[in-house]
């Protein structure tokens, strides 16, 4: 191996982000484009998809207290994959909504991405093209911002 | 290659159907402390690596009533059954007996005497500890006598691996009423329910 693991944990932290964002429909025709049309690689679960809520804190500010913003919809779940040769490989996904479909490919696709067999292609299929949706799609809300942006100023008064 | 990427590999499943098999373990468990010293039996599936390393009935018990607000004391250090109480239920572990709502004890034989755990308070008896005792036979050994809340007029147990010690230790806690320690007692699938209010004699 020649990267470090904590190369890897901070690859992995970085794919879970994009996935606990990919839509629905990216991830069912990313994996299907990986497997070339034959079935998912099969898993079990251990903790089949939930939905629940999760508090989400805010700050305001650098120097804010945080504070409770109100409750999200969050749906998570881990599956391990069963195929013979990369038995073991644990997917975690969490999302907001409460898409389970869309938690199974995500955590599916996490596991993927674990192994050896299956961890270019769907880097290539889903990771590539879903960061570059990603990045556009900030890109335009960034520019929708900053268009209503507003500067506030005093003016010195004369002594 | 996976083990990079997460301590999970070797994680065991818990129930297929976590709502309905917690329900149906929490019947049986409710029933074991309502009629001390009858058995009952947890029938939820488990995979087969949760049956090699624990009896069905103790990781199920867990499974039911371990939660996030419930410490839980493991007597021996087990790795594998510390990942899935934190997994499957997000209990804490407790580093002593009497931190602990819950204590599994594997080892009948090396069991500490009942003032090592909670007792509770006058004010709070629920927060005593409850012991989930693994024993080897749940009859045919040492035959205890039970009478008391639950029990028509007496019945006979005999499970093997506890020892005299521990029920005179026990015994001495009645006084205490209403502190004391709630015992269930597993072999494989069979459970019985020793609670607080139950008087044991040795014959």
């Amino acid at each position: 191996m020649k990267e470090s693991s904590s190369d890897i944990a901070l690859e992995r932290r970085r794919w879970l982000a994009q996935l606990a964002r990919a839509p629905r429909a990216a991830l069912e025709s990313a994996l299907d484009a990986v497997c070339a049309g034959g079935p998912l690689p099969a898993f079990e679960w251990l903790r089949a998809p939930q939905t629940g809520l999760a508090m989400v804190r805010g700050r305001i500010g650098g120097t804010g207290d945080p504070f409770n913003a109100g409750e999200a919809t969050v749906t998570r779940a881990v599956l391990r994959l069963k195929s013979d040769d990369d038995a073991g490989a644990v997917g975690i996904a969490y999302q907001l909504g409460r898409d389970k479909r869309r938690a199974e490919l995500a955590a599916l696709a996490d596991a993927m991405l674990q192994t050896t067999s299956w961890s270019d292609a769907v880097r290539e299929q889903l990771l590539v093209p879903l960061v570059r949706v990603l990045d556009e799609e900030r890109r335009e809300r960034a520019a929708n911002t900053a268009s209503s942006r507003v500067d506030f100023y005093t003016m010195v008064r004369g002594e | 290659m996976t083990d990079k990427f997460s301590s999970l590999d070797t994680l065991v499943r818990g129930f297929a159907d976590p709502v309905h098999d917690a329900q149906a373990c929490f019947r049986v468990l409710l029933d074991a402390l309502a009629r001390p010293g009858t058995v009952g039996s947890i029938d939820a599936a488990f995979d087969d690596d949760v049956l090699r390393r624990w009896p069905a009935a103790a990781f199920g018990a867990m499974l039911t009533l371990v939660d996030f607000s419930t410490p839980i004391w493991l007597q021996q250090p087990d790795e594998a059954l510390a990942q899935a109480i934190r997994f499957h239920t997000d209990a804490p572990l407790a580093q002593t007996p009497e931190a602990a709502a819950f204590a599994y004890v594997s080892d009948a034989a090396a069991l500490p005497s009942p003032d090592a755990f909670a007792l509770g308070t006058p004010e709070a008896p629920q927060g005593s500890t409850t012991l989930i005792v693994r024993v080897d036979a749940l009859e045919g050994g040492r035959p205890l006598t039970l009478s008391g809340p639950g029990i028509q007029s007496s019945v006979r147990v005999g499970p093997i691996g506890i020892a005299d010690a521990f029920w005179h230790a026990r015994a001495a806690l009645a006084a205490l009423a209403p502190c004391g320690i709630d015992c269930y007692l597993v072999c494989g699938r069979s459970v019985t329910g020793i609670p607080r209010t139950t008087r044991v004699e040795l014959n």
